[in-house]
């Protein structure tokens, strides 16, 4: 109990740099490259701080509020800028970012200008984080499975075929986009709630590069990947504190060679890796069944460990799990 | 009159700066998030330098050139073509390659604000002195004039050789189709190496004339200018030279005269708001051609 306490503001701010991260990821996983999802951010934490300093509503209405204004925002941002794809969208919503922090800059006493604006203390709770968190997780993972899943892969791997079988890509962009500034926005409404202050140099260029290297080192097409990202770059200047002063250079090389020779991430490694130990498995095994059988039909002449033989010879790579102990 | 010259020195120092990054990203496809990186990071050599000798003024530019060549080449070599070997097809590998060069870039940007705890640095030590020469009401200096006319002069050298030469037409045919111009007989890896060096000289250089006129800059200005060289870009048409040199005075323009209607703080919203309203209204950029891609 004493570590949770010990590294709580580590714990929150994992919390929400997964969200942020998510918020990245899911247009991603439909195909759209789209940093919106950091504009929200940037707009939730000024939004939970006016709606708690300047209109003294409690924590959770606070987020319902600038979650629901943060989706739709990106929404409408979706509706203007949906024909656009690949770089020239990226960069289209990386404007849209930018000019967030410039809005605040200048957003006179509502933003607070260049201080930001600071002592948003309200009735939020671990408790509330924790359960939004746990929420949104199962939401994101059942969005990743079953008939949904497969939708989604289809937008994002192969939009013409997605729409000749009966998809309506165009509804899964704007959905993406509208998700993509439900989650940013939550996660800066929570970010303003549990650090109580925000200023514009919070929300810039840098932010972006954080929220894409938490998903390209962890794994872009999970949200196992997304948390495995957040954990290891919430907590990773954390631990290069022991190498001193060297630790954002060694930061910056774990980006980039992760960047270069992990595509698909941490996540992507250990998806490869278990799938190639199964398949050698699966291949020994088969060869193994085999030469069991055929001993066992040569001492004892079974017709039904012929045909057992006969079996593994003919598919050796269909043997389910745990059979091996049986046969033996 | 005073606000023009600012305005063709501002705009001269975007279009070296983004000379490079279109010249990359129109031929070889290749949008290089590192350029911000190799801009400071040749400045930043050339301040260590400076530490240890008294340069002079065109010594302390080739530095420049020689830094922003070599880092370019490197990038080049270690990250882009690992990431094209790899990649599958082309839509992952240009998402790759903005990440991996982003990634890239924070390996000099770490190595700057570690030394100088991201505190301005400059190019003080240089034996180049400033000159002010008032013509009528008008106040020109050197660095301005020498900027503004290297601009000029690399501009058109590069329209000139991209349009007449062979190697400009072999590069051009890159752009166009890869796969037929390799066929063709053109060294795709050889002709990339050399586009990437110039494009990272470019940097350099523009890196080195900027801090002469502004006397120091901060690690992070890289990614400032990065964001507005990507403005120019998209505004000219991307691949196209007079897009660039168009984009790069017009957001300069744009940016002298918010700054000098309003108190200023409104400037960095400029670039940003005309990406958006060109990617918008044309995407493809004021003198940008609809792409043909057969299928």
């Amino acid at each position: 109990m004493s570590w949770y306490d010990t590294n709580l503001v580590l714990i929150q701010a994992t919390i929400t740099g997964l969200l942020l991260a998510l918020s990245i990821q899911i247009p991603l996983r439909m195909g759209v490259f789209s940093f919106a999802g950091v504009g929200a951010y940037g707009f939730g934490c000024y939004a939970g701080a006016v709606l708690v300093l300047d209109h003294q509503m409690a924590a959770l209405p606070t987020i319902l509020v600038t979650t629901l204004a943060g989706g739709l925002i990106v929404l409408v941002l979706g509706l203007f800028i949906n024909r656009l794809n690949g770089l020239t969208l990226a960069m289209a919503t990386v404007a849209f970012d930018l000019i967030i922090g410039v809005v605040a800059v200048n957003g006179g006493e509502t933003t607070g200008g260049a201080t930001g604006r600071y002592g948003v203390i309200s009735d939020f709770t671990m408790g509330h984080m924790w359960t939004i968190l746990v929420v949104v997780m199962v939401l994101v993972a059942l969005s990743e499975r079953g008939k949904l899943g497969r939708r989604i892969d289809a937008v994002r791997d192969d939009p013409e075929l997605a729409s000749s079988v009966g998809i309506r890509v165009y509804n899964y962009r704007l959905a993406a986009f509208f998700v993509s500034g439900l989650l940013g926005a939550a996660a800066g409404a929570m970010n303003i709630l549990v650090r109580s202050a925000i200023t514009p140099l919070d929300i810039g260029f840098h932010l972006i590069v954080l929220a894409l290297t938490m998903i390209i080192v962890g794994g872009s097409l999970s949200w196992k990947g997304a948390v495995i990202g957040a954990v290891v770059f919430t907590w990773l200047p954390d631990v290069l504190q022991v190498i001193g002063e060297w630790q954002e250079l060694v930061y910056g090389v774990i980006v980039a060679v992760a960047a270069v020779l992990m595509p698909r991430g941490i996540y992507g490694l250990y998806v490869e890796a278990k799938r190639a130990v199964l398949r050698r498995r699966r291949t020994r095994r088969g060869a193994v069944r085999a030469a069991v059988a055929a001993e066992r039909a040569r001492t004892t002449d079974d017709d039904e460990a012929l045909a057992e033989m006969e079996d593994d010879l003919g598919s050796p790579s269909v043997t389910p799990g745990g059979s091996m102990g049986a046969n033996l | 009159m005073q606000d023009l010259l600012s305005v063709v020195t501002l705009g001269s120092i975007y279009l070296l700066f983004a000379l490079g990054m279109s010249l990359t990203w129109g031929t070889i496809d290749i949008l290089n998030f590192s350029h911000g990186s190799i801009f400071m990071f040749s400045v930043f050599t050339g301040y260590l330098i400076l530490d240890l000798t008294t340069l002079p003024f065109l010594p302390v530019l080739l530095i420049g050139v020689a830094v922003g060549a070599l880092m370019s080449l490197l990038v080049q070599v270690l990250a882009f073509e690992q990431i094209l070997k790899r990649a599958t097809n082309k839509k992952t590998a240009e998402m790759q390659i903005l990440i991996g060069g982003i990634g890239v870039a924070i390996i000099p940007l770490a190595i700057a604000q570690h030394h100088t705890k991201s505190n301005p640095f400059g190019l003080r030590e240089s034996s180049f002195e400033l000159h002010t020469w008032v013509v009528g009401d008008l106040r020109i200096t050197n660095i301005a004039a020498i900027t503004v006319v290297t601009a000029a002069i690399l501009w058109v050298a590069m329209a000139l050789w991209l349009r007449r030469s062979r190697q400009g037409l072999a590069l051009r045919a890159i752009g166009v189709d890869t796969e037929v111009a390799s066929l063709m007989g053109v060294h795709r890896r050889r002709l990339a190496l050399a586009t990437m060096a110039v494009s990272g000289a470019l940097a350099g250089l523009a890196g080195m004339l900027f801090t002469f006129s502004l006397g120091a800059i901060t690690p992070e200005s890289g990614d400032t200018l990065l964001v507005k060289a990507f403005a120019c870009i998209i505004l000219g048409g991307i691949g196209s030279m007079r897009g660039v040199l168009f984009g790069s005075y017009f957001l300069a323009a744009c940016e002298v005269w918010v700054l000098t209607q309003t108190s200023g703080s409104w400037v960095e919203a400029v670039s940003f708001g005309l990406i958006f309203l060109v990617l918008l209204i044309r995407p493809t950029g004021v003198f940008g051609r609809k792409e043909v891609r057969r299928t």
